[in-house]
């Protein structure tokens, strides 16, 4: 094992929270049973560290095969465009062959792994280098892409190595463009399950039966609720334009807004020949779930203004608007992410 | 001090004419700035709600809780109806004016609380809003006002001071309940249920008039009032 496989290994080993070690190393799978149980977890991370670089001394484990998935850092999606006459009939293996062979033709020195997970998303894991320095694995680019579907997330990727990665991906995909999809979020899941429209649906109903699992029926007969039919219609309205049920965890929803300033008694700031920006943001553990809420209790009005509805609607949470578009779907230019 | 009750047979019909042919003389007058106060939103309203409309229960009251966040109401009632010497009926809303098709159903309510979370300018002004839609009738100790959340930082001593302005304009009770815990919602419905059993006439000897004489909340001017600052 060479010095810079094992300094790769101290640090990545340094970057993983202690309490998450232990399973981070089950999931490597590297180890053997008794390796693994012969490891004393109450140790301080150094003498895990060098115990570890004893074992793996003795297993000559390769390190390019390191899947250590640290969920660190925001995710972007991407949607591919305009696609050829075969783009739907892109199998696995023939991905894989040309994605490896078209990057490789456009970086000299790149480490690339791809693998495919059991829920149909290939997973590639990128090492960038160049013509003078070898492939770095402590900063690697991730991307995930389900194949079949023109969505792609990407995460760690700097705007150097965005339009190779961008070039490969289209080529290998058979698709002509690709665009960003204005959706970025820390939990892949959440970014997924919201553009492929994989949570619960609330559909329109004109006799909306009443969930029975309610707890109307814990509540006492002396207690009544005057204004219950007015509630249920907030609540339906709210879960028509979110959804129902569990919803994917966004982190934020920014709106740029690119309008006229307007007050008549202030003559220097309406001369102005540039737009007059504003920006507003929402963030939140859950936004969506929080959307709902205000929804549903009353505080925004329903039904639902479209600016808020169409976060789950076109699946993205950055918007532009302008004074001239029809609303959040009107674009100018490249935003930047 | 006997009270006339109309005779047995025909409760129902002279019950209503007596009503009517009281108010001006027997019944005691809501004073004229409550009267004025309601008086401009009975005429745009749809149907304001009325004290005296329906007939009593036997052994039972009924309690209106306004609250427009919804959140402190449904654990006060919860409480309230775990009373055992007589049966409390809480009806829940988050605003006035009640939606007609309850027209039928709905039973004389005898108390109406506002609750009003002081950390909300919302909660207040949905509460203001409110007010306007009962009939001035009810503001003779049949209202009182439950304020949360009066000690925490993040309400300012402003609002504090309006809705003291307000319940004393209208001669109308007001609580302070700590909503937060068991013990805070317990007392909370203590004194709730002293007030509603006067109002609902079910401590003899006492009238509702007579209680928020004794209850009612006085605007204090600056002057009198003692500075922290």
């Amino acid at each position: 094992m060479d010095d810079s496989a094992k300094r790769l290994l101290q640090r990545l080993m340094r970057r993983i929270p202690t309490p998450t070690l232990r399973s981070a190393l089950e999931k490597w799978g590297r180890l053997t049973t008794e390796q693994q149980k012969s490891m004393d977890f109450t140790q301080s991370k150094w003498a895990l560290t060098e115990r570890l670089l004893g074992i793996c001394e003795v297993n000559s484990a390769i390190f390019s095969e390191i899947q250590i998935n640290v969920n660190q850092g925001m995710w972007y999606a991407f949607q591919l465009m305009d696609p050829e006459d075969d783009a739907k009939s892109v199998d696995l293996t023939q991905f894989k062959e040309q994605f490896k062979s078209h990057l490789r033709e456009l970086v000299r020195n790149v480490s690339i792994k791809m693998k495919k997970h059991t829920d149909e998303a290939v997973w590639i894991r990128i090492a960038w280098g160049d013509t003078f320095s070898r492939p770095n694995h402590l900063k690697p680019t991730y991307i995930v892409h389900y194949l079949q579907t023109p969505y792609v997330f990407v995460t760690s990727i700097t705007s150097k190595q965005k339009p190779l990665l961008s070039q490969a991906l289209v080529l290998s995909t058979r698709y002509q463009a690709i665009k960003d999809a204005n959706l970025s979020g820390r939990k892949l899941t959440a970014i997924r399950d919201l553009l492929m429209k994989k949570y619960q649906q609330v559909f329109p109903t004109k006799y909306p039966i009443p969930p029975p699992e309610n707890n109307q029926t814990i509540s006492n007969q002396h207690i009544e609720k005057e204004q219950a039919e007015l509630a249920a219609n907030r609540l339906q309205m709210a879960c028509e334009a979110f959804g129902g049920g569990m919803l994917p965890q966004l982190q934020s929803a920014v709106y740029k807004l690119e309008t006229k300033f307007r007050d008549h008694s202030n003559k220097t700031m309406t001369e102005r020949e540039e737009p007059f920006r504003c920006v507003v943001k929402f963030t939140s553990t859950n936004l969506l779930e929080s959307f709902r809420h205000c929804a549903s209790s009353g505080i925004a009005s329903t039904p639902v203004t479209p600016l808020l509805s169409c976060i789950p609607l076109k699946g993205r949470n950055y918007f532009l608007i302008t004074d001239n578009g029809p609303g959040p779907s009107s674009q100018r230019g490249q935003p930047q992410v | 001090m006997t009270s006339r009750l109309p005779p047995r047979g025909n409760v129902t019909t002279s019950y209503a004419h007596s009503e009517k042919k009281r108010d001006g003389s027997t019944v005691p007058a809501t004073s004229p700035s409550v009267r004025a106060r309601v008086r401009g939103a009975e005429r745009s309203s749809m149907a304001p709600l009325r004290p005296l409309s329906r007939l009593p229960g036997l052994n039972s009251a009924n309690v209106l809780l306004v609250e427009s966040e919804e959140q402190f109401q449904q654990r006060l009632a919860d409480r309230l109806v775990e009373e055992t010497t007589f049966t409390v009926n809480v009806r829940l809303a988050k605003s006035l004016p009640l939606p007609v098709e309850n027209e039928e159903s709905r039973p004389r309510i005898d108390l109406v609380v506002f609750i009003i979370n002081l950390t909300s300018e919302l909660s207040l002004q949905s509460a203001e809003a409110s007010v306007k839609c009962l009939d001035h009738r009810y503001f003779l100790g049949k209202v009182s006002f439950m304020v949360t959340n009066a000690r925490n930082v993040a309400a300012p001593g402003e609002r504090l001071d309006a809705v003291r302005k307000l319940a004393a304009s209208l001669h109308c009770a007001l609580l302070f309940a700590e909503d937060q815990t068991p013990d805070g919602v317990t007392n909370a419905t203590e004194r709730l249920l002293t007030i509603l059993k006067v109002a609902a006439g079910l401590v003899p000897m006492t009238t509702a008039l007579y209680l928020s004489n004794l209850t009612r909340g006085t605007a204090l001017r600056d002057i009198d009032q003692p500075s922290f600052d």
